[in-house]
């Protein structure tokens, strides 16, 4: 391990154990405008020769343990995968986009017939794409999240409070996003985002041991946010609010999630635990993308081919509106 | 020697820290102590940076020679510590660590280091108490920068 921060024995053990495991080793980097839930950049998706984690500069204390852990945890998993030559990850083809992307147009159709205020035209050709992108960093990102963090909560027991206030902060702001965009986007894409979200945190909520969530009793501002107990805030806040379909979707999405995610998330560590840990995020992906009639959106490749796909995105955007839009789009 | 000078040598010196260029930081916080060697702060900083820069016998000794000058100045304890800890002097880091936290209870890496420090003397039930203050006090910031963010 690369750094001369102060770290918590926790720490030190499973990112000891992370590079023991994987045969490998990480740098910490510190940094003012890193992402809130700190980057992990890997040798098993990029092309780089070194695995690297990096976190806000402001979180000096427990809250980058919280970060680390839960990269470590990601690495473990991906390497485990990739040392066993198992290891894809969800990409996307030409074919793939203009699939989702004339899904996402036909149902922007029957949206729209139903309003009076249309959105104009080149709104709508943009969002077509933004939506597809969205949900590819969805479904890339969400099914693993609950993973991560059971993993890490039970391994863990020492950071339990910390991850608690994480993963409050976090669930808040999935909640917030795309509030601005609920008006124009399809109807569907916007409960269905919301319903993954909503059926994660009920997820860790019923998962994660009710005793253990009213992390931080002593800070008045916590007891204030809003005023609601911390179990609460994981599953109820979401029915205080008009988005009914998206609990409905939610419950059922929570019904696919508990039906993948039951492994032990205490069981010591090994390559092959951590193998069957992807092989789970891999499953749980596939059936959320049946669900939401995605399955002909994504697919699984190896890393270097989404790593192409993405110096691509341009030509294919530009492919998939020709083929629905015709000669009205410009070449 | 104005004190202005002093003071924007060391403001200076901060700034090249923030952007880890250690070696830079350092030259001006010599520069700033050459002018004026019995300045606390400046001793102080210049152990952090050596912390940084992992010469913690050098650090130590930066923060020492602060301490000499103004034994209640929370920070160059603070420093004491953080070098300690880093020497795996753990006995030592933890009575710096408490000094500092008697001057400055709100420091959220000392006493994150203080928990450390307690953990690794087999202390476990007082190195949460010490994890679980500087949870405290770091949500508390958290929270803080959360609320300045979304009002900008």
């Amino acid at each position: 391990m690369k750094s001369n921060m102060p770290l918590s024995k926790p720490i030190r053990r499973l990112i000891g154990e992370t590079e023991g495991l994987l045969d490998t080793e990480i740098t910490l980097l510190r940094d003012p405008e890193a992402a809130a839930g700190g980057t992990l950049i890997d040798v098993y998706t990029y092309n780089t020769d070194k695995n690297i984690i990096i976190f806000p500069a402001s979180y000096i204390g427990l809250l980058k343990d919280v970060i680390i852990a839960k990269h470590c945890v990601q690495l473990l998993v991906k390497g485990a995968a990739s040392k066993k030559s198992a290891y894809r990850v969800c990409s996307f083809t030409e074919d793939s986009v203009y699939h989702g992307m004339r899904q996402i147009y036909l149902d922007t159709l029957k949206d729209e017939a139903k309003k009076e205020r249309k959105l104009p035209v080149g709104k709508l050709l943009d969002m077509l794409f933004i939506l597809y992108t969205r949900f590819h960093e969805d479904i890339s990102e969400l099914p693993w999240n609950p993973i991560v963090n059971a993993r890490i909560y039970y391994q863990m027991p020492q950071i339990r409070k910390t991850q608690l206030y994480m993963l409050l902060k976090e669930g808040k702001e999935d909640m917030d996003e795309m509030m601005e965009y609920e008006e124009i986007i399809p109807r569907r894409y916007f409960v269905l985002d919301k319903s993954m979200f909503y059926a994660r945190d009920c997820f860790l909520a019923k998962t994660l041991p009710s005793d253990e969530l009213m992390p931080v009793v002593n800070i008045p501002q916590m007891k204030k946010f809003n005023h609601l107990e911390v179990k609460e805030m994981l599953t109820t806040r979401w029915t205080h609010t008009a988005w009914y379909q998206s609990k409905y979707f939610g419950d059922n999405v929570l019904t696919i999630m508990e039906k993948h995610l039951n492994a032990d998330w205490g069981a010591r560590s090994s390559l092959d635990y951590y193998k069957s840990l992807y092989d789970i995020g891999v499953a749980l992906t596939n059936s959320l993308l049946e669900y939401m009639t995605m399955k002909d959106w994504f697919v699984w490749e190896s890393p270097g081919h989404l790593l192409e796909a993405m110096k691509k995105m341009d030509n294919y955007e530009h492919s998939a509106l020709k083929k629905i839009f015709g000669d009205l789009v410009a070449d | 020697m104005t004190a202005r000078e002093v003071t924007e040598l060391l403001k200076r010196g901060f700034a090249l820290v923030q952007r880890t260029k250690y070696r830079e930081a350092i030259v001006l916080f010599e520069r700033a102590l050459r002018l004026d060697p019995k300045n606390v702060e400046g001793w102080s900083l210049r152990a952090a940076v050596l912390i940084d820069m992992e010469r913690y016998n050098e650090a130590l000794a930066s923060s020492d020679r602060a301490l000499a000058l103004d034994q209640n100045f929370a920070d160059a304890w603070s420093k004491r510590g953080l070098a300690l800890y880093n020497m795996s002097r753990f006995n030592e880091a933890l009575e710096a660590c408490t000094r500092a936290l008697a001057l400055n209870a709100n420091d959220v890496t000392t006493w994150y280091v203080k928990g450390i420090c307690l953990d690794e003397l087999g202390r476990e039930n007082e190195a949460q108490e010490a994890y679980a203050k500087s949870l405290e006090l770091e949500i508390i910031l958290d929270m803080d920068a959360e609320r300045r963010r979304s009002r900008k």
